[in-house]
């Protein structure tokens, strides 16, 4: 029997505030172990979580950016389970009434996955094991998630992929997180089930935790899946649990199964107030919501007349696509600039990372100006991409590598006299050409694009060698 | 009372998964004195089954006191304590709150 | 005049005293009584002699307020940065807060003299305050009996004269049932008008921090100093200002009686006691009403139901990681957590947590948690009706004075029962006073309580000021602790 793949995905973004939910505590990675912390985030006796603002007004933009409704009246519950890294053993969670609700996420072919909900709550500390000890850092812990939580709509490790990602790119476009997996601050718990191809009913499905790379999820629901398939054609059951996936076997392994579910005893949070979100403060924010990647990227095909692999390369990075259209903004044309920044830009950016803070010395107004001189028969691309390679390494304005004779061009006597010169100085060259090998014209060009460091028009000059090696026959 | 004719509202099993949860063990010989007043508690709390004089239909949710999202707090960082404060009520280690794994 | 602290503090003005000397003079008395009354459980003297000697500099700075220099205590549950906070359990054992709680940044900033923490039941939990690790506290009218609880060491502390006001904390009656049996005044205000930052917590949609003290002139000043809203605390609020004037129109005031408050269980010389109470008011032109709450009946299972839930969540986070008690012999880190939670909480405790487990679990939690939440606004919306047609409302504080000590601890839900007339007001987050009204059987107090709606604790205030002048019945400290 054929099966189908039915997956969803539990999401936990970490967001971008400068200080923790519930304390003023800053949310910097990496600090020495619990110097980020005070009562509230260590759960201290007596210590009161107070809500930050702008962990609420970011999860409304991260639902209105994935088409949820926004609840306007929403509240906090504490989720209780005992563990060292959760310092008060209870989450502050959202359990009934989340803030944001029934969104999707569209994949460039134009399926949806829905989206369930998405809730505001906190991260847990982080804990060591090491020499038979248990050490445990809180700086991490009161840190804002949000979790997205979606239908289960992916059917293919490919659609998961593509999901993660868009997740990512709208998270990082609208500026609520980086999204970091190896950082931690995107996590992604993913729910696989199998059922017979065309069947509509949902399986027995099974979760691997804590997923932190897109190409982990990938080989994770492969192996997953191809594990469940051989249960379940054996006539085998497959067992509700939660997993672990190996990165170095690339093998799931059960953590724990249905029996030791955990009862998480969820009730509304005293300490916090039920939060009231004015209407007009959504639509401010959705008013405010910049283009989206789907939406760029179809702007960018469609409009600006890019090719969908190009397109691809571009709006996959928010930097870069700032960039982009700042030159479109600029009058720079979107084919030079685009082929300029995937060629010339981004042979200088070897890592994704790199890419992704596209921190170059090219401001948009110079490549702008770069590119409106190559739009505009100026100066042609192979000048102008040694200028940007200069540029990329020392720095400097276009006027510091083009000067005012070079933009006025070759005149037509210069470029005939170079011509000349070419002939000349390639007899070779020029008799091959007149005995039929058409070919050999290039080593001509090769003379005069030397002459001219690559500012002349190389079609024009073909014209008058056609010419002159005619006149001379 | 005699033994037979307590109604038994919680079993040994349920006990003990509600003490898991609680983080907390009983001897065999303390749950057994436990479970009786545990029950008592329970019986207590079935009180508020008993049926109120007047309009039942008037039960309703505690209205919920409200904060306008306005007024929450500002995402402005005030600085965390020292390392040392955090620890001041425990044995630290390297900065860490540390448990060691003693093996029996 | 009754009350201590303006009569304290005219002394320290005019110089008659130094903050030193009072604080010095407190001090000795404790070292006499408290051995005896246990009301303190641990003490600051150190500190307190600190604070004096700052406050003597605001009084010559004329700087001073009616708390500088005033020497207080607080319950043993209110943090404060240094000093140990135990909550009067195992589980809290050498605690020691780094960080002060808002009441108590409000008091010192006044120049307060903190001599010590007093005693309770362990995390607020009970009516006698024997449910303390330290052991019971004993009441000071006579020390065979109870001073009830929980804040009974603040109430006890308060009426020997080893503190000349307390702080407390009253979830379902623990200011005013301990300052009934005692014979202290206590006032537990509007939910949400005290911050709660810094009180370790019981019952986080109940508890409240309010003063115990000797009248309740006294108890308005320190309710004063300690109210308004703060950053620390979301649910907290703001007063409306002229809270405290005490002052009340009597002719115009519009007086409820509710007749469950006076059923079974509530001993005759109570009852009489809150009639002859009614009478007072009656007689100085007050109009009496007789009101019902229905719902009066399920509020103690309610209230248990909705603490005890909380309680398993609040008191979740001590598993001996981070502070307090850690038990020794363990396997690993959950054997470590299950081991020093099992030896470090005392039994009412554990019952209460294993209670608020099981309300809340699965299959549960619409029976008991939702039902006592919808219950819980049949209360509110029953008092909001009463309120409708009457300012205050006159109650008894206790079903009966207080009991021998050791007499009701075997049977808990027996003791449960010490809190049905407080209950409700917690409940609804209202304010309620206690003060005493008469003297029962062996010379114990009786104590009124007196219950005004949200926000308009000046009212209840004002009506109990009446009564203190009215009725001649005062709070007077115990002089003479018999040992």
């Amino acid at each position: 029997m054929n099966y189908e793949l039915v997956s969803g995905f539990e999401t936990h973004v970490e967001l971008a505030t400068a200080t923790k939910i519930f304390c003023g505590c800053s949310t910097k990675f990496g600090a020495s172990p619990n110097t980020h912390c005070c009562p509230v985030c260590t759960g201290q006796p007596g210590a009161l979580p107070v809500l930050n603002k702008k962990v609420v007004e970011f999860a409304i933009r991260a639902g209105l950016a994935t088409h949820c409704k926004i609840n306007t009246t929403t509240h906090l519950d504490r989720k209780n389970y005992c563990y060292p890294d959760l310092p008060k053993a209870y989450q502050i969670s959202q359990f009934d009434k989340p803030l944001c609700e029934h969104g999707y996420v569209e994949l460039e072919s134009g399926k949806k996955i829905r989206l369930t909900r998405i809730h505001i709550e906190e991260d847990a500390g982080k804990l060591v094991h090491e020499r038979g000890y248990t050490f445990i850092d809180y700086n991490r812990g009161g840190v804002p998630l949000i979790e997205i939580v979606s239908e289960p709509d992916i059917s293919s490790p490919e659609e998961a992929r593509e999901y993660v990602e868009k997740l990512q790119l709208i998270m990082r476009y609208i500026g609520v997180s980086d999204c970091k997996m190896q950082e931690g601050s995107m996590r992604c718990d993913v729910n696989i089930s199998l059922r017979p191809e065309g069947s509509k009913e949902l399986g027995t499905r099974t979760e691997i935790k804590n997923m932190n790379s897109v190409s982990f999820i990938e080989k994770a629901m492969a192996y997953e899946a191809g594990r469940q398939a051989e249960i379940l054609s054996s006539g085998g059951k497959i067992e509700q649990a939660t997993l672990r996936f190996d990165e170095n076997t690339g093998e799931t392994y059960v953590m724990r199964t249905k029996e030791d579910a955990q009862d998480y005893r969820y009730f509304p949070e005293p300490d916090l107030l039920t939060v009231k979100i004015p209407q007009q403060k959504v639509e401010e924010i959705a008013s405010a919501l910049p283009e989206l990647p789907l939406e760029k990227f179809r702007r960018y095909t469609d409009v600006l007349g890019i090719s969908v692999q190009n397109a691809r390369l571009l709006y996959r990075y928010k930097a870069v696509c700032d960039f982009f259209d700042r030159c479109v903004l600029l009058g720079a044309g979107a084919k030079n600039t685009s082929n300029l920044i995937l060629g010339t830009i981004y042979s200088t950016l070897s890592t994704e990372e790199e890419k992704e803070a596209f921190d170059i010395r090219v401001s948009a107004e110079d490549m702008a100006e770069l590119v409106r001189y190559v739009d505009g028969g100026k100066i042609n691309i192979t000048l102008a991409q040694m200028t940007l390679s200069k540029m990329l390494k020392v720095g400097g304005k276009v006027s510091d590598y083009i000067s005012e004779a070079d933009l006025a061009g070759i005149s037509e006597g210069e470029l005939e006299e170079l011509c000349r010169e070419a002939v000349a100085a390639n007899p070779k060259a020029a008799e091959d050409y007149k005995s039929g090998k058409l070919k050999a014209i290039g080593g001509l060009f090769g003379y005069i694009k030397r002459a001219t460091q690559g500012k002349a028009d190389i079609k024009k000059a073909e014209e008058i060698i056609i010419r002159l090696l005619g006149n001379d026959k | 009372m005699a033994e037979s004719q307590r109604e038994q509202k919680i079993s040994k099993e349920q006990f003990r998964a509600l003490a898991r949860l609680s983080r907390l063990s009983f001897s065999e010989e303390e749950e057994e004195q436990f479970i009786a007043g545990f029950e008592e508690m329970i019986t207590f709390c079935d009180g508020i089954n008993s049926e109120i004089e007047g309009d039942a239909s008037s039960i309703r949710e505690v209205d919920a006191r409200e904060i306008a999202l306005g007024d929450l707090r500002a995402d402005e960082v005030v600085p965390s304590l020292p390392n040392e404060k955090i620890l001041s009520n425990v044995h630290g280690e390297r900065g860490y709150f540390a448990v060691k794994r003693v093996v029996k | 005049m009754s009350g201590i602290i303006k009569k304290l503090s005219s002394m320290l003005q005019r110089g008659e005293v130094s903050a030193s000397e009072l604080a010095a003079s407190y001090i000795t008395r404790i070292e006499k009584l408290n051995p005896v009354l246990n009301a303190y459980v641990s003490t600051t003297f150190e500190e307190a002699l600190k604070c004096a000697g700052e406050a003597d500099k605001m009084i010559r700075a004329g700087m001073a307020t009616a708390l500088t220099g005033i020497p207080m205590a607080l319950k043993d549950n209110i943090c404060s940065d240094g000093h140990l906070t135990t909550c009067c359990s195992g589980i809290l054992s050498g605690f020691r807060p780094y960080y002060d709680s808002a009441v108590w940044e409000k008091l010192s900033a006044q120049g307060a003299v903190l001599l010590g923490k007093t005693n309770m039941d362990e995390f607020a939990m009970g009516s006698a305050s024997e449910t303390s690790c330290y052991g019971a506290p004993k009441n000071p009218v006579d020390v065979t009996r109870v001073t009830g609880g929980s804040s009974g060491g603040s109430a006890a502390a308060v009426k020997a004269g080893i503190a000349a006001y307390a702080l407390g904390s009253d979830t379902g009656g623990s200011i005013r049932q301990p300052a009934s049996f005692c014979g202290t005044v206590g006032f537990k205000p509007t939910y949400g008008t005290v911050s709660r930052y810094g009180l370790i917590a019981y019952a986080s949609s109940l508890d409240q921090i309010g003063p115990l003290a000797l009248s309740v002139e006294d108890a308005a000043i320190v309710y004063d100093a300690i109210r308004g809203k703060d950053g620390r605390d979301q649910t907290s609020l703001t007063t409306p200002d002229g809270a405290t004037s005490l002052e009340t129109d009597i002719k115009n005031l519009r007086v409820g009686v509710p007749e469950e408050f006076f059923g079974e269980g509530v001993s005759d010389e109570v009852k009489s006691a809150i009639e002859e109470s009614v009478r007072v008011f009656e007689r100085a032109g007050a109009k009496i009403k007789r009101v019902k709450i229905p719902a009066f009946k399920v509020a103690l299972p309610v209230y248990y139901i909705i603490s005890c839930a909380e309680a398993s969540s609040n008191l979740g986070r001590y598993d001996g990681i981070r502070y307090g008690y850690r038990a020794e012999n363990f396997s690993d880190i959950d054997d470590m957590i299950t081991k020093t939670r099992t030896y470090g909480f005392g039994t009412e405790v554990k019952r209460r947590i294993m209670l608020g487990t099981y309300v809340l679990s699965s299959g549960y939690f619409d029976a008991y948690y939702k039902k006592a939440c919808l219950l819980r606004g049949q209360i509110i919306s029953e008092f909001d009706g009463v309120f409708r047609e009457c300012d205050v409302l006159l109650t008894p504080t206790a079903p009966t004075t207080a009991f021998s000590l050791g007499a009701k601890s075997a049977n808990s839900t027996q003791t449960y029962l010490a809190d049905i007339c407080t209950v409700p007001a917690s409940i609804a987050g209202l304010p309620a006073v206690s003060l005493p009204c008469a003297v029962g059987a062996g010379g114990l107090p009786i104590g009124l309580q007196i219950i005004s709606g949200r926000l308009r604790d000046g009212t209840a205030l004002a009506a109990a000021a009446f009564f203190e002048r009215e009725a001649g019945v005062t709070a007077e400290l115990c002089a003479e602790v018999k040992l």
